[in-house]
């Protein structure tokens, strides 16, 4: 049988190269931050910075967004970040929401398992959508905001030199080569980063042997969108199989290779073809199919030491490399993303000393730890390193059916949002004590529906909705005429964003009320009820949190000087 | 247990028998059968999961390697 390969249903705009002015083939200005990538990653950086008001050159080597498959999987805590950044509903209107997925053992469903998924989320736990659409929807609200962020395309970086007070990259374009000065330069350049290998670092860590063949197609099917595993399928004894259903019919496929494969052999159309056509029908799909890419992938679990050298910020891949399973690679590059451009920009702004950034570092690595330790683990299931890891799977899968216990070690562990909870920005630790549920700080705020309440109008919303572009502070409190000790407390906290205003430092104070707020003050009703309990809150307490979501502290009563205090010691800390 | 816990407990096994290897690894299994045995210290129900243990085993065959 032949089989032709046919494009993605995608279709990529071209960008030209362009040269800025030059002066002895210098670019005239100086740049606050030169983000090197652009891909999810610096997009999201970019976009982040943005958001703060601070201008950014993001250079991308290629004339166009990504091509192939590569991630697939955006998170809910992803879906969160690009709602701040106002690219959400392009991430809605493509991509493929879905909250569980099934594992077989041969012919036997062992494992439905679930996300987390309540009546209070505002977004899907994961969204299945291409790195091309991920990239093109960062880039057209990037493109919205062009007086901030200038995308210079098909400019590649030739050399570097960096010291104490910035960097000099040489690039080289299809016009001509120029040099660029920059206080401070983003590496966002992937796995085999340009910046980290001109700084001689190397990532650190395990490369596993197993491969996997990735092949997507363009497949007719109403099948609902779900993460498929197929362990010792019938149509491929002995390998493990993945599915995920991806926008506009395009289907990715993931299969295991088997003991002494030639990878090199394994991508050729006639080994490729005959698997997924014996996988399919096994699966019971009888539509139409054409392959559109192939390609192999081996595991690693690798990372620098640490994420900021000097005036240089390394982020997503060119910082660290975690396996797929579990749809950590693009995710946690998002969330460092999110995590350095509020802190970048106060520090280009100068409302925040330069160890700020050294938290970035702290925080992130630490992420990545967590995710290597969660990612290995899947991994060690999904390609068994060793005899022990394969002898203990067969097992797992043979009981799983008749003992529920051991399901859990089959759950594929999807990427969940990370709690800094070691970070040294928390603050008021004893006072965080004294609540008995909610987050912590270095928690991610979670998710609750509530009521906007402005000038007398309401609206449904979410928790989420209240975070400002800076500090956000949640006050808690009874609706109409305060007790004597928190009215005089909330009208100094009330004085606060003026105050802060006038050093520069962008906060917002918001109002959650337990009943109906009939005053002129903006405020969101807790009309589920479920809030108060949700973050232990009590008329009276406060939640401070930082710009990318993270709680910074919280007290049972708030008081403004703690605020003040707990936000001098994150910027100077 | 929590699942965390049995997900620890899980990659120690396995990671044990990586270290002792293929040949060593059944009688350690062996030892570790016999702890959880006298342990249980109830014959129905060990007896009960020899039986879920044996069962389908013989259309397993052998685990197929992955290394």
């Amino acid at each position: 049988m032949a089989y032709s390969s046919v494009p993605y249903p995608f279709t990529a705009r071209h960008y030209a190269p362009r040269l800025p002015e030059l002066r002895d083939g210098v670019d005239v200005q100086r740049h606050p931050v030169v983000v090197v990538g652009g891909g999810p990653v610096g997009y999201t950086t970019a976009l982040g910075l943005a958001r703060q008001g601070v201008r950014v050159v993001l250079l991308e080597a290629d004339d166009s967004v990504c091509f192939g498959s590569r991630a697939i999987c955006i998170s809910r805590r992803s879906l969160e970040i690009a709602a701040r950044l106002g690219a959400l509903p392009g991430f809605l209107d493509v991509g493929l929401p879905w909250t569980g997925g099934r594992s077989y053992y041969r012919d036997t469903e062992v494992l439905h398992f679930q996300m987390p998924q309540d009546e209070n989320q505002k977004l899907p736990p994961m969204l299945n959508l291409a790195q091309y659409h991920i990239e093109q929807i960062l880039l057209n609200r990037a493109e919205e905001l062009s007086h901030l962020i200038d995308i210079r395309w098909q400019t590649r970086v030739t050399g570097m030199k960096v010291d104490a007070s910035g960097a000099r990259l040489t690039l080289s374009t299809p016009l001509g080569d120029y040099a660029i000065n920059a206080d401070w330069l983003v590496a966002a350049d992937g796995g085999r980063s340009t910046v980290r290998e001109s700084l001689g670092l190397a990532l650190q860590g395990t490369s596993y042997e197993g491969r996997y063949v990735i092949v997507d197609i363009l497949l007719d099917s109403q099948r609902a969108t779900e993460r498929l595993a197929y362990f010792d399928p019938p149509c491929n004894p002995g390998s493990t199989v993945l599915v995920h259903k991806q926008p506009d019919g395009v289907w990715r496929i993931d299969y295991q290779l088997g003991d002494g494969e030639d990878p090199d052999q394994a991508v050729l159309p006639e080994n490729v073809m005959p698997r997924v056509a014996s996988l399919l029908e096994m699966m019971g799909e009888r539509g139409a199919w054409q392959p559109i890419w192939t390609t192999i992938y081996k595991a690693n679990a690798l990372t620098l030491e640490h994420y900021r050298h000097g005036r240089v910020l390394f982020a997503g891949d060119a910082a660290h490399l975690v396996p797929i399973f579990g749809v950590r690679g693009a995710n946690s590059g998002i969330d460092d993303a999110d995590n350095l451009a509020w802190k970048l920009a106060f520090v280009v702004q100068g409302l925040a000393s330069e160890r700020l950034l050294d938290s970035y570092s702290q925080e992130r690595v630490a992420a990545t730890h967590e995710n290597l330790a969660q990612g290995t683990k899947s991994t060690e299931f999904m390609a068994p390193p060793s005899f022990a890891f394969a002898l203990m799977r067969t097992a797992v899968l043979g009981l799983a059916l008749r003992h529920p216990r051991l399901r859990s070690l089959i759950n594929p562990r999807q990427s969940v949002a990370i709690c800094y909870t070691g970070s040294r920005l928390n603050t008021a630790l004893p006072a965080s004590a004294e609540f008995d549920a909610g987050p912590v700080p270095g928690a991610v705020l979670p998710e609750c529906p509530l009521t906007h309440i402005d000038a007398g109008n309401a609206r449904p919303g979410y928790l989420t909705d209240l975070l400002a572009t800076g500090f956000t502070a949640l006050y808690f409190s009874e609706a109409g005429t305060l007790p004597p000790v928190l009215l005089t407390a909330f009208q100094a906290l009330m004085a606060l964003p003026a105050h802060l205003a006038a050093r520069g430092i962008p906060f917002e104070l918001r109002l959650i009320t337990k009943t109906q707020s009939t005053s002129d003050q903006p405020s969101a009703w807790d009309h589920t009820q479920r809030l108060f309990p949700l973050l232990a809150a009590k008329p009276g307490s406060l939640y401070l949190v930082r710009p990318d979501g993270h709680v910074l502290a919280r007290w049972r009563q708030g008081d403004a000087n703690e605020v003040l205090g707990a936000i001098d010691h994150a910027l100077r800390a | 247990m929590t699942d965390s816990e049995l997900d620890a407990t899980y990659t120690r096994l396995c990671n044990t028998m990586t270290t002792l290897g293929e040949t060593v690894a059944p009688l350690f299994l062996a030892r570790f059968a016999l702890l959880a045995i006298t342990h249980v210290d109830d014959a129905t129900l060990v007896g009960q999961w020899l039986a879920d243990a044996e069962r389908d085993l013989a259309s397993t065959g052998h685990p197929r390697s992955n290394i």
